[in-house]
């Protein structure tokens, strides 16, 4: 064990010191961690069996800005972060969002995208406010933000956690749960794809939190920062921006957002 | 980033990974208790002279041990939990389901292990010590307590004590189905803290732990307890 983690404690020191976007540049790939699972920001396409969406849109711009080609790679939402620090991706694009505990370990690029976190519950449990949930079980995905900003705002509510969003939704449909917690946009995907059992389930109007989601890039590294910060910026300039959130989330995608509410302009918390 | 294990150990997160390391403990121990009889239940039906139960028994063992743990929790906790009653499920679902499951799983898991283990045991000791004994004119039920079983013991503790260790360190697979045992818990402090390398260090002590106590009761078992020559 002791020689395992001064293995990695090297490797990282390693990785650490030569500059990230020259070893991007040198070996000419860009390796972007995505979730895979989670509609529309990453997802696989049933006809082309790859992995799309709005996070990898942007990856694919930042490649192209760099000037290098796109490698995507799928991780676990309890993953993404120890991935990235160890250097096996050299960016989040996976629903990050950006915490101020989280800027001790990782940088964050501007933000991408500003959401909150709502509860979803059944319509026979008649729970309709945040409040009623507390001393009830609800359910969410584990490793991300949802645990801890439900208990912040249900302090009595007792927490289930499984490794995928779709397993805690299951759980919910077999009535193992009350509620379940995720990212509204992930919600409002759940329950489009609910179809007629829609009838069964209502969102909570009130939100637990305001998040804003942005890309995870590792620690001190301030030219590859400054290059993914002017990507983005030149994407929102140039109206791509707009556009592209407008093809994922606009009223003719499945989530049906009327307009943006957000810019991509900085990258500090409010 | 510096290797500090008092983050992890002390306050909430200590707590919380203490939480899991009791439940660990838990699982095992009711797990154990309960795979044991079932078990030898098993054992016996392999061994009866009456072919259908012999084949009710094989086919409990081959079909139980040749799906993996996985398989099994996942099984018991998304798809066995849905058949039931509603009246049966809606008080299971408000009484810790996520234990429950874990516990019939790895209790059916461990079982189809133990039971060879008890099979093979008794098959050890030769025929003609029964026979010896039924010719000394002990009846049947003697002759296997007085004679085949005492000896058998000690043949089937120690597999039965590996056993047991490999139990333990399958509770830990249970964290899937949102069980809140030593794994789930790391996993939470994980995210908690981004301490990664010092709460699985702290986990994998914990878990070297438990088993180093467990192989060390199978020596001290071995050693006072030895095999005998039949």
């Amino acid at each position: 064990m002791r020689i395992l983690l001064a293995l990695c404690l090297l490797l990282s020191a390693a990785a650490a010191q030569a500059d990230q976007l020259d070893t991007v540049k040198k070996k000419g790939d860009l390796i972007c961690g995505v979730l895979g699972t989670d509609e529309p920001n990453s997802f696989v396409d049933p006809k082309t069996r790859t992995i799309i969406g709005y996070e990898v849109d942007l990856c694919k711009a930042i490649a192209k800005k760099i000037g290098v080609k796109l490698t995507i790679k799928q991780l676990a939402v309890a993953a993404r972060i120890p991935e990235l620090q160890q250097g096996r991706v050299d960016i989040l694009a996976a629903a990050l969002t950006h915490t101020r505990e989280r800027e001790a370990v990782v940088d964050f690029s501007l933000t991408t995208f500003v959401t909150g976190q709502r509860v979803m519950v059944r319509k026979d449990s008649g729970i309709t406010q945040l409040s009623q949930l507390a001393g009830k079980r609800v359910v969410t995905v584990r490793g991300g933000t949802q645990e801890p900003n439900i208990r912040r705002a249900v302090p009595n509510v007792e927490v289930i956690t499984f490794e995928t969003a779709p397993q805690a939704l299951v759980a919910l449909q077999q009535r193992k749960a009350v509620g379940f917690v995720n990212d509204e946009v992930s919600l409002l995907d759940a329950y489009g794809k609910l179809g007629p059992a829609q009838k069964d389930f209502v969102l909570l109007e009130q939100s637990i939190s305001s998040e804003a989601l942005a890309l995870g890039l590792r620690k001190n590294e301030p030219a590859f920062k400054k290059v993914v910060d002017d990507t983005l910026r030149e994407l929102e300039k140039s109206g791509e921006a707009e556009r592209l959130f407008m093809y994922w989330y606009g009223p003719q995608s499945r989530l049906k957002y009327d307009k943006r509410h957000f810019r991509i302009e900085t990258d500090k918390l409010t | 980033m510096s290797v500090d294990l008092s983050i992890v150990l002390s306050g909430e997160f200590g707590e919380w990974l203490l939480r899991g390391f009791l439940l660990s403990i838990e699982l095992t121990l009711i797990t154990l208790v309960l795979a044991f009889p079932l078990a030898t239940f098993i054992a016996l039906l392999r061994l009866s002279p009456w072919k259908p139960l012999q084949g009710l028994g094989f086919a409990y063992v081959e079909g139980i041990r040749n799906v993996p743990l996985l398989a099994h929790l996942m099984f018991w906790y998304f798809g066995a939990t849905q058949l039931l009653p509603e009246g049966a499920r809606n008080w299971l679902y408000e009484h810790d389901a996520e234990t429950v499951c874990a516990i019939i799983a790895l209790t059916l898991y461990t079982a189809a292990f133990m039971a060879e283990d008890v099979r093979s045991g008794i098959r050890s000791i030769p025929s003609a010590q029964l026979e010896a004994a039924r010719a000394l004119g002990f009846g049947y039920l003697r002759s296997m307590r007085l004679v085949v079983l005492p000896q058998a013991v000690r043949i089937i503790v120690p597999p039965l004590i590996s056993q047991t260790l490999s139990l333990w360190k399958n509770t830990s697979i249970a964290t899937v189905i949102g069980t809140a045992e030593l794994m789930y818990q790391a996993q939470r402090v994980e995210t908690a803290t981004f301490r990664g390398a010092e709460t699985f260090a702290v986990t994998t002590v914990a878990y070297l732990a438990v088993s180093c106590v467990i192989t060390l009761i199978g020596v001290l078992y071995q050693r006072r307890y030895p095999v005998r020559a039949a």
